[in-house]
């Protein structure tokens, strides 16, 4: 249960807001890679924290993120020509580059210092893995790049892809700590999931479906093990790290690629969500590159040209009873992305946490809005760096391990829990 | 079977409109005993002791006498042991046990560093189904909150 003050405080990410202030720290992802794929490219609408931007590629292949509408009569630059190093509003020719600097205004005179004059709102954009990052923060406060793992392998031995959400970030967020949830809303997709099935680790998860959880500190935000009853003496462990403000890892099942997401907002009601995939030590197979763009594993089946899943809320999901009825979902919706958004959607675009009923499994939750609003406070009153900021919080893995009973999975896993290039994941 | 026609039989209903039709419910509070079990643990549940609370109950389990935890156990439906680097093994376990014949959910909140902790995370692991380690004070109120013990 949350106050109504603090779920405000929490899912507002405008500009002016606490929890917005505290996203404009972080290099966060704005579109991927492949949406501008060259220069010169078709520049693309981006609404990200409730600010309305174009991006777009300029003739030298460098690319730019600024307001999405012209200075001069409001018009929308995605009308625009990007040709000659600049984006030409389509309405009276007004051109900007990537920097937002007016560098023509066609009805002036030539020898006119009139465009000097204007500059829109522009922020940075810069491709790392295949990802385009912005920082919509204060110059002076800007971070290193991020140092995720999966953005920082080879381009073969990763792959990313992202969907529409029709909610608040912050469920998108907690579905992914939530790792209480698998055992019921996903039990389909282990015994069936091409990026999933065979894993040793399976069957400990199907054979006990009442997890102990253990939530801790991590210098960047949490990690939450999940443990389940293995062989004699034993522990199987599922540990799901979470980076502040928005970034979570599933973990791993057998050799197969390990994967995760980045929640962002959009604005209050509707979020992005960033699933990515890689594999430490090899090239992600064309099967597993297949199945990933077809929707199993963690990614969604989108309509084509589009990012938006094919199973939305437009069409009630695609519900499937009959499927529902034979076990193969355990919710009628199909894929492990769109039966996490089908019901996080259904809770309402920001769900009023003041009526909820949690329990002690939800622990991993309490915990991680607590450290969120407690560093939302101090970067408001205090101006203290939020976690997460500093890319070595970023080098991070999750871990699935069989452990003797006594271990701690925290002192145990550390180097697992770890980002160690070349190194393969540990995984059962 | 019918194809549902009006706005709130399919997931569109999905908006802050339609959610001002939700019933309206009561939510009562958690019946939660809160336990110390050590006595630094004891200066931290007193503190949050004094704040406003619905059901909750707060222990030392070192001062618990006679059957006392098996009555306050009768009507309890969370119960959630707070530790330090002392925390008494024994106590958790036989406080487990007891929430386990009455099928009560256990819970651990462990306070302090990751390193200085390690031996009493061991001896509530086996007992706590949800466990936190934290050297945040705060979070004991704050699970309560959440929980709204």
């Amino acid at each position: 249960m949350l106050k109504t003050e603090t779920n405000e405080l929490l899912t507002e990410t405008g500009p002016g807001t606490a929890c917005g202030d505290l996203f404009r720290r972080y290099w966060i992802p704005a579109l991927l890679a492949e949406e501008l794929p060259e220069a010169d490219s078709p520049p693309v609408r981006v609404k990200i924290l409730s600010e309305r931007l174009i991006a777009f590629r300029d003739s030298d292949g460098r690319y730019g993120l600024i307001d999405e509408f012209c200075a001069h009569r409001g018009a929308s630059l995605w009308f625009g020509n990007v040709r000659e190093c600049g984006i030409r509003c389509a309405y009276h020719g007004w051109k900007y580059d990537i920097d937002g600097n007016c560098i023509d205004v066609p009805s002036e005179p030539e020898n006119s210092n009139f465009k000097s004059k204007v500059k829109l709102t522009s922020y940075p954009l810069v491709r790392v893995g295949d990802i385009l990052w912005t920082y919509l923060g204060d110059r002076e406060s800007q971070p290193p790049l991020p140092e995720f793992e999966f953005c920082q392998v080879a381009p073969e031995q990763t792959f990313t892809s992202k969907r529409w959400q029709e909610s608040n970030w912050l469920q998108a967020l907690e579905g992914g700590i939530d790792s209480s949830h698998v055992s019921w809303l996903h039990s389909g997709g282990l015994k069936s999931d091409p990026l999933f099935k065979g894993a040793k680790g399976n069957q400990y998860n199907l054979n006990d479906l009442r997890p102990f959880f253990e939530v801790a500190e991590a210098d960047g935000g949490l990690f939450v093990g999940a443990r389940r009853n293995a062989e004699d003496g034993t522990y199987y462990w599922r540990i799901t790290p979470w980076v502040m403000p928005a970034f979570t890892m599933v973990p791993p099942r057998g050799d197969h690629p390990v994967h995760g997401h980045f929640w962002v907002p959009i604005d209050d009601h509707n979020c992005w969500v960033y699933t990515f995939d890689y594999h430490p030590t090899r090239a992600l197979t064309d099967g597993e590159v297949s199945a990933m763009k077809a929707g199993h594993g963690v990614h969604s089946r989108n309509i084509p040209g589009t990012y938006r899943p094919e199973e939305n809320k437009d069409v009630d999901y695609l519900m499937d009873r009959e499927a529902q009825k034979r076990g193969e979902t355990f919710s009628g919706v199909r894929g492990i992305a769109q039966q996490d958004a089908s019901l996080q959607e259904s809770m309402g675009p920001i769900v009023d946490r003041s009526k909820e009923r949690l329990v002690s499994s939800d622990t991993g939750i309490i915990k991680a809005r607590q450290k969120l609003r407690k560093s939302v406070e101090a970067l408001r009153d205090e101006g203290v760096t939020p976690p997460g900021v500093d890319p070595a919080h970023h080098r991070i893995r999750s871990a699935a391990i069989v452990l003797p009973q006594e271990e701690s999975f925290i002192d145990s896993c550390r180097e697992a829990l770890t980002a160690q290039p070349g190194v393969a994941h540990v995984s059962v | 079977m019918a194809k549902p026609i009006l706005a709130n039989a399919c997931a569109l209903a999905a908006t802050a409109e339609e959610a001002a039709y939700r019933i309206t419910r009561e939510i009562g509070s958690r019946a939660a005993l809160i336990l110390a079990l050590d006595p630094s643990a004891g200066e931290v549940v007193d503190r949050v002791a004094e704040r406003p609370w619905g059901a909750a109950r707060f222990f030392h389990v070192a001062a618990l006498a006679g059957d006392t935890l098996e009555r306050e156990l009768a009507d309890a439906d969370v119960a959630i042991m707070v530790a330090t680097a002392d925390a008494d093994g024994a106590a958790a376990e036989s406080i487990a046990r007891a929430c386990a014949e009455r099928g009560i959910m256990t819970a651990g909140l462990i306070l302090g560093e990751q390193v200085d902790v390690a031996a009493a995370v061991s001896a509530l692991r086996p007992y706590a189904r949800n466990l936190m380690v934290t050297n945040d004070e705060d979070d004991v109120a704050e699970v309560l909150r959440a929980l709204r013990a």
